[in-house]
């Protein structure tokens, strides 16, 4: 049942089965005690003469074909004979009974109750199958991502020259913050497939990562021989505009920051970060473009506080005013925006998201609300 | 929803069986409406099983993770063969397959045993169902296969690598169909014992169901053994291993079982020793389930060690078995005993062999479980090893292989024994012959090889004595010696073909275990070493991946005395999802020699190499061939005779009884 509208449906399909089941296994059992007898006079006496029947010849066929002297053949037929006496000694002893209606009654319901009774105790009747081959989809949406990179290092142990394989697996690790492991499956791919301003740069990428800010040698030689291989490769210039940056080295950086913008079709999601960080390494490493919108922001949102404090507003711009206090850090503001919001809607089905997210960011409910 | 709907099947089948047991046992005497209702019960038992039996091997081909033992036993990326018969490769699995062949034979005896008194049919049925609910109670209630996970892992954890073999795809069930098998016995024992009389129905119906358990006992051990030989990488074929005495215990029980249920069909004696020995055999079938189930052994076999599983398996046993004894006690004076016969006689005979058998297994049960019991009482550990089980087994043996081609040459009732010695005149002659010149040409590296040579020809020999003998052959011209081989009556054949399979068994182990030679080296690629006039060349060496495994395969290869060349690939296997090492021996055959090669762990850059050369030690599993083909041949026998008493030549005929 693997279709999300059948959650009910399927164990109920489950549960009629199962009773269809029991119910054709008791309708069995019934019928066959009200069946035809095939053995039901004097079972014993009528098996045992055929089978004596059968006996006597083979003795006969035995004599016939010369196998067995005539005087043999006619001892055997003696012993035969006080065989048979004896089996009809022991038949006419035993008198069988019929099975009533109650005993088999009484079973088919035990047998019923036990199953039942059972599987409810042991049994996960809602649990659906989750053959491999159908959660593929499933997998792709909410496999835990350790859970996928064990199963390509699996593989990997036993296909160490599988390029795809390390190719799925390095960003895996990079988004796994396994960093290092990360910079060995890049290696991996460049001894595998040869050097590219691409590979070069996630190479770098993961050591810078690894690194933690402290900058890495060996990332720099990559980034540089990227940029050198491709000059239309925007995205090491970048990072190494974002290292020079770092390390206080103003006028290349500027330099590789120009570069990347003129790289730019004018679309890329990059492009405001490489503006901002052409600003900063112009200013000599004051960002005043974030000091600006900061400033910005401010006004807007002292605005918009103003605004509602004088006329009121709706619940959803004073969540709006709350949520940008908090975004700016500054609790006090959120905190006095939250209580007014709080007086200007005092029932909290009327707040919505606004508590969830202030009370969530550590903001108080204020004490008086009933 | 299929896993819980063979969850479902089994507990249904776990019910139908408890109310079988209870009715069957219970109203045994309420006769054949009763019959026919508990015979729809155990085909009915049989369907559930198989159904939730299917589910298990579903679950597993489609890698169901959210079931906890493909979880614990399967991997998606395994071969689908292995796949399949990983459902069996653990405790609980194999539990559900032992019960699977059981309520299989229940089903068998409620479709064929339509003719059989109902009374007989009730009790025999009750029983069955009794051990259907003993053991799928304890499958459902300690070891669930079905256990279930609520969020399923993308990844199982693999099943042990020596198990990813084809052998488990066919000794485990081979090896429980022998076991179970004599549940049967076991279950009309039981019936006889409670309504107090053995009739006919019962003497007729106890051999085939013997022989057919023994045919499987036979095929599953044998397959056990040769896969040990050629997946543990030790080169042995035995090793006296509990679990492997568990299944030879049964085994030789059964044996004796085979050839006493003989008698009582024949001759309509032993009856109460047949009743006896059937009880005896499943107990020991019984017996080897719990050593290898509940942990208290440490083997291939032990997939998981829990105490609780231990003590229940231990009091289904007590009660199952106990029960069984004590009603022998209380029920076995009211049986009538059979048919009287002299000393020197087929019967004689085969007392005899059930006599050695019987003491056989009491040598081996002793040995199995006198360290068991003595650990648990001081906590002393002493092992009890091959040489004690050589000893002992061996020494029991050899009288009874000595005598073994005497007893199908002796007539029933009253026999001559000088008679049938002069008819073996000519199997001892040349017994003797080829045992003396094997002895000069081989060399006697071990002083008992003579004597095993001597036992082994003699068993083979004699057992086609009669054949020969029957057939006239070189007295009559060949054509009429022919015709009269084919007329023969098949149990001839298979007598002569099961002792003969025991003989060519006999003659390998006696020739492996003299002549073998071993030869342990360290060899780089390139170089080139010798055994047993065999030149061996370790060609390369090199890394080859496998699908779930890496492999560091040695290339070889083997030039034979005759010029002859072949190709050999030995390997040290990773599986990577568990990270275990295994190793794959290179066996190359030549006629009924092989050469066993085992590539070792490296050292620096060179590597172990151990080779050995083990002549004719396919004559062992071709005699448990040979063996259970004789005792299919017998099965197809429909041996419906009475055996005539043949006068004595010089003595007017003696009433029988």
């Amino acid at each position: 049942m693997p279709s999300a509208g059948s959650k009910l449906l399927g164990p109920m399909i489950f549960w009629l089965i199962v009773i269809a089941v029991t119910a054709i296994a008791c309708a069995a059992l019934f019928y066959a005690a009200a069946g035809r007898m095939v053995n039901v006079t004097a079972p014993e006496s009528g098996a045992a003469t055929n089978h004596f029947r059968l006996l006597l010849a083979g003795i006969e066929a035995d004599k016939a074909a010369g196998k067995i002297a005539p005087a043999e053949a006619e001892a055997a037929r003696g012993e035969l004979a006080r065989e048979i006496l004896r089996a009809q000694k022991d038949a006419d002893r035993q008198a069988l009974g019929d099975l009533g209606r109650a005993p088999l009654g009484i079973g088919l319901v035990a047998i019923a109750a036990l199953a039942f009774g059972l599987y409810t105790y042991l049994g996960s009747p809602d649990l659906p199958s989750r053959p491999l081959a159908e959660r593929a989809d499933v997998a792709a949406r909410s496999m835990d991502i350790e859970t996928a990179v064990s199963r390509i290092e699996t593989q990997l142990a036993l296909t160490p020259d599988d390029v795809r394989g390390w190719a799925v697996i390095a960003p895996a690790y990079v988004e796994m913050g396994r960093f290092g492991d990360a910079a060995d499956a890049y290696r991996r791919i460049m001894a595998l497939s040869g050097p590219s301003a691409e590979l070069r740069t996630d190479l770098a990428e993961a050591l810078l990562l690894e690194a933690q800010g402290a900058g890495s040698d060996e990332a720099m030689d990559l980034l540089r021989a990227a940029a050198d291989s491709d000059p239309a490769h925007a995205r090491s210039r970048l990072y190494l505009a974002s290292e020079l940056t770092r390390m206080g080295e103003y006028a290349a950086a500027v330099e590789l920051w120009q570069a990347a913008i003129d790289l730019s079709q004018g679309n890329e999601p990059w492009l405001a970060a490489a503006r901002q960080g052409l600003t900063v390494a112009q200013n000599d490493g004051v960002d005043t473009a974030a000091q600006q919108q900061a400033e910005m922001i401010g006004a807007m949102v002292s605005g918009l506080s103003e605004r509602l404090k004088a006329d009121g507003g709706t619940i959803e711009e004073w969540t709006q005013l709350v949520r940008s206090y908090l975004v700016l850090g500054d609790l006090d503001s959120a905190q006095a925006s939250y209580d007014a919001a709080v007086s200007a809607y005092p029932a909290a089905f009327d707040r919505g998201d606004l508590d969830t997210i202030a009370l969530g960011a550590g903001l108080k409910l204020k004490e008086d609300t009933p | 929803m299929s896993i819980e709907l063979g969850h479902f099947a089994l507990i249904l089948a776990f019910a139908i069986a408890v109310v079988s047991a209870v009715g069957g046992l219970a109203l045994w005497r309420r006769g054949p409406r009763l019959a026919q209702v508990l015979g729809q019960a155990a085909i009915l038992q049989f369907v559930l099983v198989a159904l939730a039996f299917l589910a298990l091997v579903q679950a597993f081909v489609v890698s169901d993770f959210s079931l906890k033992l493909a979880v614990d036993n399967s991997h998606s990326l395994k071969p689908l063969i292995f796949k399949i018969s990983g459902v069996w490769g653990n405790h609980e699995g194999s539990l559900l397959l032992w019960i699977l062949i059981l309520v299989l034979f229940g089903a068998l005896v409620a479709a064929f045993g339509r003719r059989l008194p109902a009374d007989l049919l009730n009790l025999v049925l009750g029983t069955q169902s009794l051990l259907t609910a003993a053991f799928a109670g304890f499958a459902l209630f300690t070891s669930n296969p079905f256990a279930r996970l609520p969020s399923a892992p993308f990844e199982g954890t693999d099943l042990n690598p020596i198990l990813q073999d084809v052998g488990l795809a066919i000794h485990p069930p081979l090896l429980y169909a022998g076991y179970v098998g004599f549940s049967i016995c076991f279950s009309f024992a039981i019936a006889a014992l409670i309504s107090g009389r053995i009739d006919q129905a019962w003497a007729r119906w106890v051999r085939p169901w013997t022989m057919l358990s023994w045919v499987f006992l036979t095929l599953g051990i044998a397959m056990g053994s040769y896969w040990a030989y050629y997946e543990l990488g030790w080169g042995g074929w035995w090793f006296w291993d509990p679990v492997e005495n568990a299944s030879f215990m049964p085994w030789l029980a059964g044996t004796a079982l085979l050839h006493s249920a003989l008698v009582m069909e024949k001759r309509n004696a032993l009856k109460i020793w047949t009743v006896f020995l059937s009880i005896i055999t499943f107990s020991l079938s019984l017996l080897g389930t719990f050593l290898v189930r509940s942990g208290i052994l440490t083997s291939v076999h032990t997939f998981a060690s829990d105490p609780t599983r231990g003590l229940v398996i231990l009091s289904i046993l007590a009660v199952l078995i106990g029960g069984a004894f004590a009603l022998f006690a209380l029920r076995a004076g009211a049986l009538r005993q059979g048919g009287l016969f002299a000393p020197v006689s087929r019967e004689g005979a085969l007392i005899l062999n059930n006599l050695f058998l019987a003491t056989a297994v009491g040598a081996i049960l002793v040995g199995t479980l006198y360290p068991l019991l003595l650990d648990a009482l001081t906590g002393t550990t002493i092992s009890v090893g091959a040489p004690f089980f050589n000893l002992t087994f061996g020494a029991l043996m050899a009288p009874l292989l000595l005598v073994l081609p005497f007893g199908p040459l002796l007539a029933w009732k009253r026999a001559d024994l000088l008679a049938a010695a002069q008819r073996l005149v000519g199997a001892a002659a040349l017994t003797l012959f080829l045992t003396i010149l094997i002895s000069a040409l081989g060399g006697v590296s071990i002083s008992m090889a003579p004597i095993g040579l001597l036992l082994g020809f003699w068993v083979s020999f004699g057992s086609v004595a009669e054949v020969i003998e029957r057939s006239r052959l070189g007295r009559i011209p060949l054509r009429d010696s022919l015709r009269r081989l084919i007329g023969l009556p098949r149990s001839i054949w298979s007598t002569a073909l099961g002792h003969l399979g025991l003989g060519l068994t006999v003659l390998g182990i006696v020739s492996v275990t003299a002549w073998e030679s071993e030869r342990v080296t360290t060899l780089n690629p390139g170089e080139t070493t010798q055994l047993a006039g065999y030149s061996i060349a370790f060609d390369s060496f090199g890394t080859v991946a496998g699908p779930n495994y890496m492999a560091e395969t040695g290339f070889f290869t083997v030039t034979a005395p005759d010029g002859g060349l072949a190709n050999l690939e030995a390997e040290r296997r990773i599986y990577a999802a568990s990270g275990m090492p295994t190793t794959e021996a290179a066996i190359q055959t030549y006629g009924l020699s092989q050469l066993y090669l085992q590539l070792g762990e490296p050292i620096d850059d060179t590597h172990v190499v151990r080779i050995w050369h083990k002549p004719y030690i396919l004559l062992i599993w071709i005699g448990a061939l040979v063996m259970s083909g004789a005792g299919v041949l017998s099965l197809t026998d429909r041996r419906l005779r009475v055996g005539a008493p043949r006068p004595s030549a010089r003595s007017l005929p003696e009433p029988a009884e």
